[in-house]
């Protein structure tokens, strides 16, 4: 998080984490595309001729915050979201890119065949963490089990079992068509707000109470969605739990 | 990880305020504001978000001209334009400025990424509907007159206000591509040169864990020959009085002996003699590899080397029943070679034992000694790439070792040169030896910054080359 008071500007950073070709740059295309220009830049992708992501994709969001409270003077609230180059050669650029972040959203591919390069990226992602001096059980991770739509995949079953095991809150997306792109980013917003809330006091700073930010975004966004409903189809209430665990 | 240097902490890529003035090319720029010039007559200007003019392009009009020609104009003017150029447009990013002349300013705010980077304008213009010059013009510029004034506005450019927007807008998109494309290859170079940072951080992080590595095998390896070193010292001593002791046994000076206890007694004197062999050739290689061997090299003679060499192994080739020639040629010498003869004859003497231990009864062993290129004996297989350039002043002087004993297969040549290594570990027990000797030849000739090796295309036997640098030829390759 950067803040500037003078320009009056919160700056979060929110990655998309996970192994190659999981969907990672997927989720910010669909997410550019569900929202309307304004509030969101335009999505920057730095990508090989295969469409490989080189070193990141990046798409910017901001949001004014103004507030009818006597005190506050409005301030804005960038958002940076960047996707890391999945490819196990690029492991130093996934480190600059990490470095700084506000949480993560892991992107794991839900083909069983797929089971290990999850668990290899999610490893690299901790010991990237550890490599910048960050505990990390201390960064907010959403995870979400991208392509449900395609065959041999981990039964929904399975994926409810891991979610209710697991600490972290776990989505089930088919990013290619827009489905769970936006629970999942609202989830990592609202994980990522309440995390630097706690340490910030940031509702105070910008005049905004928690349980407003993500209606305030989804508005400038251009999106008539409830925010309850699109929380509340985490796995297994997953987010529930894990924002109760917080607390 | 202990010692691994600390990765860097500031952010790469976030949300650093990049100025306009460091995306943007201004030639680029100052070429789209002509082409927008060019196209609808009306000057056009772009300012960043602290005021400074980054591109421009416009032509004078006639009327400013005049309004200048005057002090009260051109004090009016002056303000106006100001006003202007410091006009932020707000939350509505443009606005329309009058000028007292009756023409307009249109004020564009440039907003990239959620922020003020600049503005532009586009002006002046007159607005379709102004029917003359205002009284604004008049109350400017007492002097002017008034017919003059309503000349020069109408050869104004004129334009409907949703033109101009149209204008702006077009214009604002163009920008926001550029500055975008801008945007987009800062980060990208930024990025670039972050990750080659951090890939060099990695590398070497890793060199240095490797020369720390590398340093202590080094150390180890100084240890290990340090210890045999001091163990090979140690070792001689009582083995010399064994020795002494056997052979005064032998010579009946404790008294006459049984033929079987003499038997005995010199076995025991052999094989303290074998031991004392084995343990100078481990003092030796130890001095060798530690270089604290002390080898002088300077002008040598082969040939009384040889023959010294010869006659000091003739017994042994006469008991084995091996034939022991030196072949020199009677009419020309061979010139000398850079080395220590006491250290050449150890080497020569080391590869004829060997080659009368391999050779069997009946057999010979030959030395021949000759300057490289020997004529006649080289194949099209042995051909050396660029020899034609390559080739030294003075050539080396080459001494084969051949012999018509069992030979050594192709695939064991390089490693007959390591200590301790034996073809066959069944060759020790037949044929004796400490598997020694190869390996101190091989570090006395590197000694000498000569060569050895074995011959290739040999049917049977083995031939051991020794080529060593004549004297006064300068080191090479």
């Amino acid at each position: 998080m950067q803040i500037n008071f003078g320009g009056r500007e919160v700056a979060l950073k929110l990655v998309y984490y996970g192994p190659a070709l999981s969907g990672k740059t997927t989720n910010l295309r669909s997410l550019h595309e569900l929202t309307v220009d304004g509030a969101r830049g335009r999505l920057m992708t730095l990508e090989t001729k295969d469409d490989r992501t080189l070193f990141f994709d990046m798409l910017p969001l901001a949001f004014r915050a103004e507030s009818d409270k006597g005190g506050h003077v409005g301030m804005t609230l960038r958002i940076k979201i960047f996707t890391v180059p999945g490819q196990v050669t690029h492991a130093s650029t996934r480190r600059l890119v990490l470095q700084g972040a506000d949480a993560v959203a892991f992107i794991a591919d839900s083909q069983i065949a797929e089971t290990e390069h999850n668990a290899a990226s999610f490893l690299d992602l901790r010991q990237n963490l550890k490599e910048l001096g960050i505990v990390p059980k201390d960064m907010p991770v959403v995870i979400q089990f991208n392509k449900r739509d395609l065959g041999s995949i981990r039964s929904d079953h399975d994926i409810e079992t891991l979610a209710r095991r697991g600490k972290e809150p776990v989505f089930a997306a088919v990013a290619v068509n827009g489905q769970g792109v936006l629970e999942t980013f609202f989830a990592l917003l609202d994980v990522a707000w309440r995390k630097l809330d706690g340490q910030h006091r940031l509702a105070e700073m910008l005049g905004i109470e928690s349980n407003e930010l993500l209606p305030m975004a989804a508005k400038q966004l251009g999106l008539s969605v409830a925010i309850p409903k699109l929380l509340a189809s985490s796995v297994a209430g997953s987010l529930e739990r894990y924002l109760q665990g917080v607390q | 990880m202990m010692g691994q240097r600390p990765v860097a902490r500031e952010s790469v890529v976030f949300d650093s305020i990049v100025p306009i003035e460091e995306l943007v090319e201004r030639d680029g720029l100052r070429e789209l504001c002509q082409s927008f010039h060019a196209l609808f007559g009306i000057g056009v200007r772009l300012y960043s978000v602290d005021g400074t003019l980054l591109a421009a392009a416009a032509t004078d009009q006639e009327l400013c001209s005049e309004v200048g020609a005057s002090t009260v104009g051109r004090h009016a003017c002056t303000a106006t334009i100001a006003g202007v150029v410091s006009h932020d447009p707000g939350a509505a990013r443009e606005v329309v400025v009058p000028c007292f002349t009756g023409a307009s300013y249109y004020v564009a705010a440039i907003d990239y990424d959620g922020r003020r980077v600049g503005r532009l304008i586009v002006g002046p213009y007159v607005p379709v509907q102004t029917a003359g010059p205002p009284s604004t013009l008049n109350e400017a510029v007492p002097g002017l007159d008034p017919e003059k004034a309503r000349l020069l506005l109408e050869k104004m450019p004129r334009a409907k206000p949703e033109t101009i927007r149209r204008i702006g807008t077009h214009l604002k998109s163009a920008l926001d591509l550029i500055l975008f494309s801008g945007h987009k290859a800062h980060m990208t170079s930024k990025m670039h040169l972050a990750s080659v940072r951090e890939s060099y951080r990695e590398l070497a992080d890793k060199n240095e864990r490797l020369q720390e590595a590398f340093d202590r095998l080094k150390e180890l390896d100084r240890l290990k020959s340090q210890f045999l070193a001091t163990v090979s010292h140690e070792l001689r001593t009582p083995l010399t009085s064994i020795i002494g002791y056997s052979e005064m046994l032998v010579q009946g000076l404790a008294g006459e002996m049984r033929p079987d206890q003499l038997e005995f007694v010199r076995t025991i004197h052999d094989k303290g003699e074998q031991l004392v062999k084995l343990i100078m050739g481990l003092l030796d290689l130890g001095k060798l590899e530690s270089g604290t061997m002390r080898v002088i090299l300077r002008p040598t003679r082969l040939e009384p080397v040889l023959g010294e060499v010869v006659s000091t192994m003739a017994p042994l080739a006469r008991k084995k029943g091996v034939r022991l020639d030196l072949s020199l040629s009677q009419t020309t010498a061979l010139p000398e070679v850079q080395g220590d003869s006491e250290r050449l004859r150890q080497v020569f003497i080391n590869l004829v034992e060997n080659a009368i231990k391999f050779t069997p009864a009946g057999g010979e062993v030959t030395l021949r000694a000759a300057v490289a290129p020997t004529d006649g004996e080289q194949d099209t297989d042995s051909q050396e790439d660029g020899l034609s350039v390559m080739a030294p002043t003075l050539w080396p002087v080459e001494v084969r070792v051949a012999d018509t004993g069992i030979g050594i297969p192709v695939t064991e040549r390089e490693r007959v040169f390591d200590a301790f290594y034996q073809v066959d570990s069944s060759s020790t027990r037949e044929h004796g030896g400490t598997g020694l000797g190869l390996a101190i030849v091989k570090r006395l000739v590197d000694a000498h910054a000569g060569t050895v090796f074995i011959e290739d295309g040999r049917p049977r036997g083995t031939v051991f080359v020794v080529a060593l640098p004549q004297a006064g030829s300068a080191s090479h390759g």
